[in-house]
Protein backbone atom coordinates (compact mmCIF):
# COMPACT_ATOMS: atom_id res chain seq x y z
CA UNK A 1 0.00 0.00 0.00
CA UNK A 2 0.94 3.47 -0.88
CA UNK A 3 1.16 5.88 2.40
CA UNK A 4 2.53 9.10 1.06
CA UNK A 5 1.22 12.60 1.72
CA UNK A 6 -1.87 13.34 4.16
CA UNK A 7 -4.16 12.30 1.79
CA UNK A 8 -5.05 15.90 1.84
CA UNK A 9 -1.76 17.77 0.12
CA UNK A 10 -2.70 18.70 -3.59
CA UNK A 11 0.47 17.97 -4.75
CA UNK A 12 0.37 14.01 -4.36
CA UNK A 13 0.84 11.81 -7.58
CA UNK A 14 -1.43 9.17 -6.16
CA UNK A 15 -4.78 9.98 -7.36
CA UNK A 16 -7.32 8.19 -5.29
CA UNK A 17 -10.22 6.67 -7.53
CA UNK A 18 -12.93 9.05 -7.60
CA UNK A 19 -16.32 7.52 -6.64
CA UNK A 20 -18.83 7.87 -8.83
CA UNK A 21 -21.53 10.61 -7.88
CA UNK A 22 -24.90 8.62 -7.40
CA UNK A 23 -27.15 11.51 -8.81
CA UNK A 24 -25.61 12.51 -11.72
CA UNK A 25 -24.03 8.98 -13.13
CA UNK A 26 -26.69 6.88 -15.26
CA UNK A 27 -27.50 3.50 -13.69
CA UNK A 28 -24.88 0.85 -14.23
CA UNK A 29 -26.20 -2.36 -16.62
CA UNK A 30 -26.73 -5.31 -14.61
CA UNK A 31 -24.31 -7.82 -15.91
CA UNK A 32 -25.40 -11.17 -17.17
CA UNK A 33 -22.35 -13.27 -17.44
CA UNK A 34 -22.83 -16.85 -19.97
CA UNK A 35 -20.08 -19.07 -19.29
CA UNK A 36 -19.72 -21.73 -22.69
CA UNK A 37 -16.86 -23.36 -23.91
CA UNK A 38 -16.87 -26.07 -27.04
CA UNK A 39 -15.58 -29.10 -24.63
CA UNK A 40 -16.54 -30.46 -21.57
CA UNK A 41 -13.49 -30.17 -18.74
CA UNK A 42 -12.70 -26.31 -19.82
CA UNK A 43 -12.95 -24.81 -16.52
CA UNK A 44 -16.77 -23.59 -16.87
CA UNK A 45 -17.90 -24.12 -13.38
CA UNK A 46 -14.66 -23.33 -11.67
CA UNK A 47 -15.04 -19.67 -13.77
CA UNK A 48 -18.91 -19.50 -12.98
CA UNK A 49 -18.30 -19.88 -9.34
CA UNK A 50 -14.91 -17.14 -9.50
CA UNK A 51 -17.57 -14.78 -11.93
CA UNK A 52 -20.29 -15.60 -8.68
CA UNK A 53 -17.94 -14.99 -6.03
CA UNK A 54 -16.65 -12.03 -7.49
CA UNK A 55 -20.29 -10.19 -7.95
CA UNK A 56 -20.58 -11.44 -3.71
CA UNK A 57 -17.36 -9.31 -3.21
CA UNK A 58 -18.60 -6.36 -4.98
CA UNK A 59 -21.93 -6.49 -3.10
CA UNK A 60 -24.11 -7.63 -5.40
CA UNK A 61 -25.40 -11.10 -5.20
CA UNK A 62 -25.74 -12.61 -8.67
CA UNK A 63 -28.29 -15.36 -9.50
CA UNK A 64 -26.93 -18.11 -11.04
CA UNK A 65 -28.02 -20.85 -13.30
CA UNK A 66 -26.70 -24.07 -13.53
CA UNK A 67 -27.71 -25.71 -16.92
CA UNK A 68 -26.46 -29.08 -16.00
CA UNK A 69 -29.58 -30.77 -14.36
CA UNK A 70 -27.23 -34.18 -13.52
CA UNK A 71 -23.90 -33.16 -12.50
CA UNK A 72 -25.60 -29.55 -11.01
CA UNK A 73 -22.16 -28.40 -9.85
CA UNK A 74 -22.75 -24.99 -9.61
CA UNK A 75 -25.50 -25.73 -7.50
CA UNK A 76 -23.37 -28.03 -4.72
CA UNK A 77 -21.36 -24.91 -4.61
CA UNK A 78 -24.38 -22.52 -4.31
CA UNK A 79 -27.33 -24.43 -2.87
CA UNK A 80 -29.27 -21.54 -1.79
CA UNK A 81 -28.22 -18.75 -5.25
CA UNK A 82 -27.80 -21.34 -8.21
CA UNK A 83 -31.55 -22.58 -9.95
CA UNK A 84 -30.68 -25.38 -11.54
CA UNK A 85 -32.31 -25.68 -15.35
CA UNK A 86 -32.87 -28.07 -17.73
CA UNK A 87 -33.25 -26.70 -21.02
CA UNK A 88 -34.81 -29.15 -22.81
CA UNK A 89 -38.09 -28.33 -21.09
CA UNK A 90 -39.77 -24.76 -22.00
CA UNK A 91 -41.40 -24.29 -18.52
CA UNK A 92 -37.13 -23.89 -17.47
CA UNK A 93 -36.17 -22.22 -21.02
CA UNK A 94 -38.75 -19.49 -19.85
CA UNK A 95 -36.79 -19.62 -15.85
CA UNK A 96 -33.92 -19.38 -17.39
CA UNK A 97 -33.93 -16.73 -19.97
CA UNK A 98 -37.03 -14.53 -18.17
CA UNK A 99 -35.33 -14.75 -15.44
CA UNK A 100 -31.61 -12.98 -17.30
CA UNK A 101 -33.59 -10.78 -19.40
CA UNK A 102 -35.93 -9.06 -15.86
CA UNK A 103 -34.95 -5.44 -15.09
CA UNK A 104 -33.17 -5.79 -12.45
CA UNK A 105 -29.85 -4.40 -10.72
CA UNK A 106 -28.42 -7.93 -9.67
CA UNK A 107 -25.92 -10.08 -11.50
CA UNK A 108 -26.44 -13.01 -12.86
CA UNK A 109 -24.19 -15.91 -13.64
CA UNK A 110 -25.03 -18.85 -16.20
CA UNK A 111 -23.15 -22.20 -16.42
CA UNK A 112 -23.79 -23.27 -19.75
CA UNK A 113 -22.90 -26.76 -19.77
CA UNK A 114 -21.51 -28.41 -23.29
CA UNK A 115 -24.06 -30.74 -23.43
CA UNK A 116 -27.23 -27.80 -23.26
CA UNK A 117 -24.84 -25.37 -25.59
CA UNK A 118 -26.51 -25.80 -28.62
CA UNK A 119 -30.17 -26.03 -26.77
CA UNK A 120 -29.09 -22.61 -24.56
CA UNK A 121 -27.68 -20.49 -27.83
CA UNK A 122 -30.82 -21.49 -30.48
CA UNK A 123 -33.19 -20.51 -27.62
CA UNK A 124 -30.94 -17.14 -26.88
CA UNK A 125 -31.10 -16.50 -30.93
CA UNK A 126 -34.77 -16.69 -31.61
CA UNK A 127 -35.62 -15.03 -28.30
CA UNK A 128 -33.47 -12.14 -29.31
CA UNK A 129 -32.60 -12.40 -25.86
CA UNK A 130 -29.25 -10.13 -26.21
CA UNK A 131 -31.29 -6.76 -27.81
CA UNK A 132 -33.91 -7.65 -25.07
CA UNK A 133 -31.89 -7.60 -22.67
CA UNK A 134 -30.08 -4.67 -23.65
CA UNK A 135 -32.89 -2.82 -23.60
CA UNK A 136 -33.69 -3.63 -20.18
CA UNK A 137 -30.27 -2.50 -18.59
CA UNK A 138 -28.87 -6.08 -18.53
CA UNK A 139 -25.69 -6.53 -20.32
CA UNK A 140 -25.31 -10.10 -21.68
CA UNK A 141 -21.51 -11.12 -21.82
CA UNK A 142 -20.78 -14.62 -22.94
CA UNK A 143 -17.21 -15.97 -21.36
CA UNK A 144 -15.85 -18.10 -23.61
CA UNK A 145 -13.18 -20.84 -22.29
CA UNK A 146 -10.69 -21.89 -25.24
CA UNK A 147 -8.59 -24.37 -25.13
CA UNK A 148 -4.97 -25.28 -27.28
CA UNK A 149 -6.90 -26.48 -30.11
CA UNK A 150 -8.21 -24.71 -33.27
CA UNK A 151 -12.28 -25.94 -32.91
CA UNK A 152 -12.18 -23.96 -29.95
CA UNK A 153 -11.03 -20.67 -31.28
CA UNK A 154 -13.42 -21.27 -34.49
CA UNK A 155 -16.66 -22.06 -32.11
CA UNK A 156 -16.13 -18.49 -30.38
CA UNK A 157 -15.77 -17.01 -33.98
CA UNK A 158 -18.93 -18.08 -34.80
CA UNK A 159 -20.88 -17.22 -31.85
CA UNK A 160 -19.53 -13.89 -31.97
CA UNK A 161 -21.02 -13.36 -35.65
CA UNK A 162 -24.17 -15.24 -34.34
CA UNK A 163 -24.19 -12.74 -31.38
CA UNK A 164 -23.41 -9.49 -32.68
CA UNK A 165 -24.89 -7.53 -30.17
CA UNK A 166 -23.48 -9.34 -27.16
CA UNK A 167 -19.86 -8.99 -25.51
CA UNK A 168 -17.74 -12.22 -26.22
CA UNK A 169 -14.81 -12.51 -23.68
CA UNK A 170 -12.36 -14.89 -25.03
CA UNK A 171 -10.86 -16.77 -21.84
CA UNK A 172 -7.77 -18.26 -21.72
CA UNK A 173 -7.07 -21.26 -19.43
CA UNK A 174 -3.68 -21.43 -19.06
CA UNK A 175 -4.40 -24.49 -17.03
CA UNK A 176 -5.25 -26.57 -20.54
CA UNK A 177 -1.92 -25.74 -22.19
CA UNK A 178 -0.35 -23.71 -24.51
CA UNK A 179 -2.07 -22.87 -27.85
CA UNK A 180 -0.58 -25.42 -30.48
CA UNK A 181 0.98 -23.83 -33.18
CA UNK A 182 -1.26 -25.45 -35.68
CA UNK A 183 -3.73 -23.11 -33.67
CA UNK A 184 -2.08 -19.12 -34.00
CA UNK A 185 -2.27 -20.48 -37.84
CA UNK A 186 -5.97 -21.09 -37.72
CA UNK A 187 -8.42 -18.63 -39.37
CA UNK A 188 -10.44 -19.30 -36.06
CA UNK A 189 -7.53 -18.19 -33.98
CA UNK A 190 -6.47 -15.14 -35.93
CA UNK A 191 -10.26 -13.94 -36.12
CA UNK A 192 -9.57 -12.87 -32.50
CA UNK A 193 -6.10 -10.91 -33.03
CA UNK A 194 -7.57 -7.75 -32.73
CA UNK A 195 -9.99 -8.68 -30.22
CA UNK A 196 -9.76 -6.66 -26.68
CA UNK A 197 -12.28 -8.73 -24.56
CA UNK A 198 -9.90 -10.93 -23.14
CA UNK A 199 -8.39 -12.58 -19.77
CA UNK A 200 -6.82 -15.10 -18.69
CA UNK A 201 -7.07 -18.00 -15.89
CA UNK A 202 -3.33 -17.86 -14.43
CA UNK A 203 -1.99 -21.97 -13.99
CA UNK A 204 -2.31 -23.12 -10.54
CA UNK A 205 -0.26 -25.66 -8.44
CA UNK A 206 -1.45 -28.85 -8.57
CA UNK A 207 -2.28 -29.58 -5.36
CA UNK A 208 -3.84 -26.80 -4.93
CA UNK A 209 -6.29 -26.98 -8.16
CA UNK A 210 -7.71 -29.68 -6.24
CA UNK A 211 -8.53 -27.92 -2.97
CA UNK A 212 -9.98 -25.01 -5.60
CA UNK A 213 -12.23 -27.76 -7.72
CA UNK A 214 -13.58 -28.87 -3.71
CA UNK A 215 -16.78 -26.33 -4.88
CA UNK A 216 -17.31 -26.59 -0.88
CA UNK A 217 -14.55 -24.34 -0.73
CA UNK A 218 -15.88 -20.32 -0.88
CA UNK A 219 -13.51 -18.10 -2.84
CA UNK A 220 -15.89 -15.01 -1.38
CA UNK A 221 -14.93 -16.80 2.08
CA UNK A 222 -11.44 -17.39 1.30
CA UNK A 223 -10.49 -13.60 0.01
CA UNK A 224 -12.81 -12.20 3.49
CA UNK A 225 -11.29 -14.72 5.88
CA UNK A 226 -7.98 -14.40 8.03
CA UNK A 227 -5.05 -15.74 6.51
CA UNK A 228 -4.49 -17.98 9.32
CA UNK A 229 -7.36 -19.82 10.59
CA UNK A 230 -6.05 -21.89 12.80
CA UNK A 231 -7.29 -25.40 13.19
CA UNK A 232 -10.84 -24.46 11.17
CA UNK A 233 -8.71 -23.59 7.87
CA UNK A 234 -9.01 -26.75 6.39
CA UNK A 235 -6.37 -28.25 4.14
CA UNK A 236 -4.99 -25.14 3.05
CA UNK A 237 -1.89 -23.32 4.94
CA UNK A 238 -1.12 -20.16 5.39
CA UNK A 239 1.21 -19.58 2.59
CA UNK A 240 -1.45 -21.75 0.22
CA UNK A 241 -3.94 -19.24 1.06
CA UNK A 242 -1.67 -16.49 0.65
CA UNK A 243 -0.77 -18.18 -3.03
CA UNK A 244 -5.13 -18.69 -3.90
CA UNK A 245 -5.56 -15.26 -3.19
CA UNK A 246 -2.81 -13.41 -5.38
CA UNK A 247 -4.29 -15.85 -7.97
CA UNK A 248 -7.43 -15.44 -7.07
CA UNK A 249 -6.87 -11.56 -7.17
CA UNK A 250 -5.67 -11.88 -10.65
CA UNK A 251 -8.98 -12.93 -12.21
CA UNK A 252 -11.22 -10.75 -9.89
CA UNK A 253 -8.96 -7.38 -11.46
CA UNK A 254 -9.50 -9.01 -14.77
CA UNK A 255 -12.97 -9.95 -14.73
CA UNK A 256 -12.91 -6.21 -13.09
CA UNK A 257 -11.38 -4.75 -16.06
CA UNK A 258 -13.35 -6.54 -18.74
CA UNK A 259 -17.00 -6.04 -17.13
CA UNK A 260 -16.10 -2.43 -16.63
CA UNK A 261 -14.75 -2.11 -19.80
CA UNK A 262 -18.74 -3.47 -21.19
CA UNK A 263 -20.30 -1.42 -18.98
CA UNK A 264 -18.72 1.31 -19.92
CA UNK A 265 -19.47 0.51 -23.61
CA UNK A 266 -23.01 0.24 -23.03
CA UNK A 267 -23.38 3.34 -21.26
CA UNK A 268 -21.58 5.40 -24.19
CA UNK A 269 -23.65 6.75 -27.01
CA UNK A 270 -24.52 3.95 -29.38
CA UNK A 271 -22.80 4.59 -32.93
CA UNK A 272 -24.95 5.03 -35.66
CA UNK A 273 -26.93 2.24 -36.89
CA UNK A 274 -26.06 0.82 -39.90
CA UNK A 275 -28.62 1.53 -42.78
CA UNK A 276 -30.78 -1.24 -42.80
CA UNK B 1 -56.75 -4.63 -58.56
CA UNK B 2 -59.16 -7.90 -58.37
CA UNK B 3 -61.19 -7.87 -55.64
CA UNK B 4 -59.89 -11.26 -53.90
CA UNK B 5 -61.87 -13.39 -51.69
CA UNK B 6 -60.04 -15.86 -49.67
CA UNK B 7 -61.92 -18.77 -48.06
CA UNK B 8 -60.61 -21.09 -45.09
CA UNK B 9 -62.12 -24.11 -44.51
CA UNK B 10 -62.45 -27.91 -43.46
CA UNK B 11 -64.98 -30.61 -43.23
CA UNK B 12 -64.08 -31.39 -39.96
CA UNK B 13 -63.87 -29.74 -36.78
CA UNK B 14 -60.30 -29.41 -34.52
CA UNK B 15 -58.11 -29.35 -37.18
CA UNK B 16 -57.18 -26.03 -36.57
CA UNK B 17 -58.84 -24.26 -39.17
CA UNK B 18 -59.13 -20.54 -37.01
CA UNK B 19 -55.57 -21.01 -35.86
CA UNK B 20 -54.61 -21.28 -40.27
CA UNK B 21 -56.88 -17.94 -40.49
CA UNK B 22 -55.18 -16.33 -37.93
CA UNK B 23 -51.43 -17.31 -39.34
CA UNK B 24 -53.17 -15.62 -43.12
CA UNK B 25 -54.53 -12.57 -41.74
CA UNK B 26 -50.81 -11.99 -39.60
CA UNK B 27 -48.91 -12.67 -43.30
CA UNK B 28 -51.13 -10.66 -44.97
CA UNK B 29 -50.77 -7.59 -42.51
CA UNK B 30 -47.23 -8.33 -42.77
CA UNK B 31 -47.46 -7.98 -46.11
CA UNK B 32 -49.29 -4.77 -45.83
CA UNK B 33 -52.34 -6.03 -47.71
CA UNK B 34 -55.62 -4.30 -46.62
CA UNK B 35 -57.98 -7.02 -45.44
CA UNK B 36 -61.46 -7.49 -43.88
CA UNK B 37 -62.13 -10.88 -42.22
CA UNK B 38 -65.41 -12.68 -41.67
CA UNK B 39 -66.29 -15.21 -39.44
CA UNK B 40 -68.36 -17.94 -39.93
CA UNK B 41 -68.62 -19.84 -37.06
CA UNK B 42 -71.69 -18.03 -36.19
CA UNK B 43 -72.43 -17.16 -33.51
CA UNK B 44 -69.43 -17.62 -31.51
CA UNK B 45 -67.03 -16.69 -33.26
CA UNK B 46 -63.58 -17.14 -32.73
CA UNK B 47 -61.60 -15.07 -35.17
CA UNK B 48 -63.42 -12.50 -33.89
CA UNK B 49 -61.74 -12.53 -30.55
CA UNK B 50 -58.16 -12.34 -32.05
CA UNK B 51 -58.89 -10.15 -34.81
CA UNK B 52 -61.88 -7.57 -33.63
CA UNK B 53 -60.99 -4.53 -35.62
CA UNK B 54 -61.21 -6.36 -38.69
CA UNK B 55 -63.57 -9.42 -38.25
CA UNK B 56 -67.52 -9.45 -38.60
CA UNK B 57 -69.30 -12.36 -37.53
CA UNK B 58 -71.88 -13.87 -40.37
CA UNK B 59 -74.00 -16.52 -40.46
CA UNK B 60 -73.15 -18.12 -43.99
CA UNK B 61 -76.45 -19.60 -44.37
CA UNK B 62 -78.33 -16.90 -44.66
CA UNK B 63 -78.73 -14.51 -47.50
CA UNK B 64 -78.49 -11.35 -45.78
CA UNK B 65 -74.92 -11.95 -44.48
CA UNK B 66 -74.04 -13.72 -47.83
CA UNK B 67 -75.10 -10.31 -49.72
CA UNK B 68 -73.23 -8.87 -46.77
CA UNK B 69 -69.68 -10.41 -48.27
CA UNK B 70 -70.48 -10.83 -51.90
CA UNK B 71 -71.96 -7.92 -52.77
CA UNK B 72 -69.72 -5.22 -51.06
CA UNK B 73 -67.01 -6.81 -53.20
CA UNK B 74 -66.82 -4.33 -55.75
CA UNK B 75 -67.31 -1.68 -53.41
CA UNK B 76 -65.49 -1.75 -50.93
CA UNK B 77 -62.24 0.12 -50.37
CA UNK B 78 -60.42 -2.90 -49.03
CA UNK B 79 -59.68 -5.78 -51.37
CA UNK B 80 -58.75 -8.83 -49.85
CA UNK B 81 -61.73 -10.68 -47.73
CA UNK B 82 -60.94 -13.50 -45.71
CA UNK B 83 -63.91 -15.75 -44.99
CA UNK B 84 -63.19 -18.63 -42.12
CA UNK B 85 -65.65 -20.91 -42.74
CA UNK B 86 -67.21 -22.93 -40.08
CA UNK B 87 -66.25 -26.47 -39.82
CA UNK B 88 -68.76 -28.72 -41.28
CA UNK B 89 -70.06 -26.27 -43.80
CA UNK B 90 -67.50 -26.25 -46.50
CA UNK B 91 -69.32 -28.06 -49.03
CA UNK B 92 -72.63 -26.23 -48.03
CA UNK B 93 -71.28 -23.10 -48.73
CA UNK B 94 -69.24 -23.63 -51.89
CA UNK B 95 -72.48 -24.98 -53.47
CA UNK B 96 -74.51 -21.77 -52.46
CA UNK B 97 -71.43 -19.82 -53.68
CA UNK B 98 -72.37 -21.44 -57.25
CA UNK B 99 -76.03 -21.08 -56.85
CA UNK B 100 -75.59 -17.23 -56.34
CA UNK B 101 -73.50 -17.31 -59.57
CA UNK B 102 -70.46 -16.53 -57.70
CA UNK B 103 -67.96 -18.90 -59.24
CA UNK B 104 -69.27 -17.16 -62.58
CA UNK B 105 -68.08 -13.81 -61.40
CA UNK B 106 -64.42 -15.52 -60.88
CA UNK B 107 -64.57 -17.27 -64.17
CA UNK B 108 -65.53 -14.18 -65.80
CA UNK B 109 -62.92 -12.62 -64.06
CA UNK B 110 -64.01 -10.12 -62.24
CA UNK B 111 -62.84 -11.55 -58.50
CA UNK B 112 -59.59 -13.56 -57.48
CA UNK B 113 -60.88 -16.67 -55.59
CA UNK B 114 -58.65 -18.78 -52.91
CA UNK B 115 -59.31 -21.86 -51.29
CA UNK B 116 -57.33 -23.06 -48.60
CA UNK B 117 -58.51 -26.35 -47.49
CA UNK B 118 -57.67 -27.87 -44.05
CA UNK B 119 -57.48 -31.47 -43.86
CA UNK B 120 -56.97 -34.00 -41.37
CA UNK B 121 -54.08 -36.24 -41.15
CA UNK B 122 -56.55 -39.94 -41.94
CA UNK B 123 -57.34 -41.04 -45.34
CA UNK B 124 -60.57 -39.99 -45.27
CA UNK B 125 -59.45 -36.49 -46.04
CA UNK B 126 -58.53 -37.46 -49.09
CA UNK B 127 -62.19 -37.56 -49.74
CA UNK B 128 -63.06 -34.29 -48.82
CA UNK B 129 -60.82 -33.16 -51.10
CA UNK B 130 -62.12 -35.30 -53.92
CA UNK B 131 -65.08 -33.51 -53.01
CA UNK B 132 -64.32 -30.07 -52.58
CA UNK B 133 -62.08 -30.46 -56.61
CA UNK B 134 -65.16 -29.46 -59.05
CA UNK B 135 -65.45 -26.68 -57.47
CA UNK B 136 -61.75 -25.05 -57.50
CA UNK B 137 -61.53 -26.19 -60.94
CA UNK B 138 -59.42 -23.20 -62.19
CA UNK B 139 -58.95 -21.46 -59.25
CA UNK B 140 -56.38 -21.47 -56.40
CA UNK B 141 -56.89 -24.28 -54.15
CA UNK B 142 -54.47 -24.90 -51.07
CA UNK B 143 -54.30 -28.06 -49.31
CA UNK B 144 -53.24 -27.59 -45.83
CA UNK B 145 -51.53 -30.10 -43.79
CA UNK B 146 -51.56 -28.48 -40.12
CA UNK B 147 -49.11 -30.16 -37.63
CA UNK B 148 -49.78 -26.91 -35.20
CA UNK B 149 -51.15 -29.12 -32.20
CA UNK B 150 -49.42 -32.53 -32.98
CA UNK B 151 -46.59 -33.95 -35.04
CA UNK B 152 -49.44 -36.54 -36.33
CA UNK B 153 -48.10 -38.54 -39.15
CA UNK B 154 -50.11 -37.91 -42.31
CA UNK B 155 -51.66 -41.22 -43.21
CA UNK B 156 -51.21 -40.13 -46.68
CA UNK B 157 -48.19 -39.03 -48.91
CA UNK B 158 -47.73 -36.93 -52.13
CA UNK B 159 -47.52 -40.48 -53.81
CA UNK B 160 -50.89 -41.62 -52.63
CA UNK B 161 -52.22 -38.49 -53.30
CA UNK B 162 -50.91 -38.48 -56.61
CA UNK B 163 -51.97 -41.96 -57.61
CA UNK B 164 -55.72 -41.20 -55.84
CA UNK B 165 -56.91 -38.13 -58.02
CA UNK B 166 -53.83 -38.78 -61.31
CA UNK B 167 -53.03 -35.58 -61.96
CA UNK B 168 -56.99 -33.77 -61.84
CA UNK B 169 -56.02 -31.43 -59.64
CA UNK B 170 -53.50 -28.57 -59.60
CA UNK B 171 -54.01 -27.95 -56.38
CA UNK B 172 -50.73 -26.70 -54.42
CA UNK B 173 -50.09 -28.29 -50.85
CA UNK B 174 -49.08 -26.48 -48.20
CA UNK B 175 -47.67 -27.14 -44.58
CA UNK B 176 -48.04 -25.47 -41.12
CA UNK B 177 -45.49 -26.20 -38.72
CA UNK B 178 -45.95 -27.24 -35.26
CA UNK B 179 -46.02 -24.35 -32.71
CA UNK B 180 -44.60 -25.54 -29.19
CA UNK B 181 -47.43 -26.05 -26.95
CA UNK B 182 -46.92 -23.52 -24.12
CA UNK B 183 -46.25 -20.61 -26.67
CA UNK B 184 -49.95 -21.42 -28.42
CA UNK B 185 -51.31 -21.83 -25.20
CA UNK B 186 -50.42 -18.00 -23.90
CA UNK B 187 -51.24 -16.75 -27.53
CA UNK B 188 -54.95 -17.96 -26.88
CA UNK B 189 -55.12 -17.01 -23.21
CA UNK B 190 -53.84 -13.22 -24.51
CA UNK B 191 -56.47 -13.36 -26.99
CA UNK B 192 -54.44 -11.62 -29.60
CA UNK B 193 -52.98 -12.06 -33.11
CA UNK B 194 -49.55 -13.65 -33.13
CA UNK B 195 -47.49 -10.91 -34.37
CA UNK B 196 -48.98 -9.09 -31.48
CA UNK B 197 -48.29 -11.50 -29.06
CA UNK B 198 -44.51 -11.28 -30.21
CA UNK B 199 -44.82 -7.44 -30.20
CA UNK B 200 -45.84 -7.66 -26.16
CA UNK B 201 -49.13 -5.67 -27.27
CA UNK B 202 -52.44 -6.50 -25.64
CA UNK B 203 -55.83 -6.43 -27.11
CA UNK B 204 -56.11 -2.65 -25.65
CA UNK B 205 -53.06 -1.29 -27.59
CA UNK B 206 -50.92 -1.38 -24.09
CA UNK B 207 -47.81 -2.90 -23.51
CA UNK B 208 -47.67 -6.11 -21.99
CA UNK B 209 -44.09 -8.35 -20.86
CA UNK B 210 -45.06 -11.88 -22.22
CA UNK B 211 -42.10 -14.60 -21.64
CA UNK B 212 -39.13 -13.65 -23.88
CA UNK B 213 -38.75 -17.50 -24.46
CA UNK B 214 -42.39 -18.10 -25.89
CA UNK B 215 -42.38 -14.67 -27.70
CA UNK B 216 -38.69 -15.92 -29.28
CA UNK B 217 -40.90 -19.49 -30.62
CA UNK B 218 -43.62 -17.93 -31.71
CA UNK B 219 -41.73 -15.46 -33.98
CA UNK B 220 -39.77 -18.06 -35.41
CA UNK B 221 -42.79 -20.37 -35.78
CA UNK B 222 -44.33 -17.00 -37.91
CA UNK B 223 -41.54 -16.81 -39.91
CA UNK B 224 -41.51 -20.63 -41.20
CA UNK B 225 -44.89 -20.21 -42.04
CA UNK B 226 -44.40 -16.93 -43.94
CA UNK B 227 -41.29 -18.40 -45.61
CA UNK B 228 -43.86 -21.14 -46.56
CA UNK B 229 -47.04 -18.92 -47.37
CA UNK B 230 -44.16 -16.90 -49.94
CA UNK B 231 -42.78 -20.68 -51.33
CA UNK B 232 -45.97 -21.55 -52.59
CA UNK B 233 -46.85 -17.65 -53.79
CA UNK B 234 -49.86 -16.94 -51.73
CA UNK B 235 -50.00 -13.33 -52.51
CA UNK B 236 -48.80 -13.81 -55.74
CA UNK B 237 -51.77 -16.28 -56.75
CA UNK B 238 -54.46 -14.34 -54.80
CA UNK B 239 -53.52 -11.11 -57.16
CA UNK B 240 -52.58 -12.93 -59.99
CA UNK B 241 -48.98 -11.96 -60.48
CA UNK B 242 -48.08 -15.92 -60.88
CA UNK B 243 -46.58 -14.96 -64.04
CA UNK B 244 -44.57 -12.19 -62.91
CA UNK B 245 -43.09 -14.20 -60.27
CA UNK B 246 -41.87 -17.36 -62.62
Amino acid sequence: MNTTGSGFSTGSTIERPRLPDPQSSPPRPSVAAIVASLHGRAGKTLLARILADYFILSGRRPALFDTDATERMLHSAFPDDAIVVDLTEVRDQMILFDTLVARSAAARVVDVSHHAARKFFKVMQESQFAAEARARQVEPVIFHIMDRNSDSYEAARLLRERFEDCALVLVENAYLGKVKDQTRRSTGYRAFEDHELRMTLPCLDPEVLDVVEDIHLSLSDLMREPLSRGASGGPLSFDERAYLRSWLGRIFRDIHRVTRAIEARALSPAPADPPS
Amino acid sequence: MKPVVLMVGADKGGVGKTTVTRTVLDYLAAKNALVRAFDAEHPRGTLQRFHPDITEVVDITTAADQMKMIDTLSTSEIKVSVIDIRAGLLDETLKTLTEVGFFDLVDAGEFNFGLMHVVGSSVASLDEIAEVLPYVKGKHYFIVKNFINDTSFFEWNPTIYRNYFRGTADAVEVTIPKLNEMAYEQVELSGVPFSDFVANRQSNGQQVNNSLVLRGYVRTWLRQISDEYDRVGLLDRLYDRTAAAA
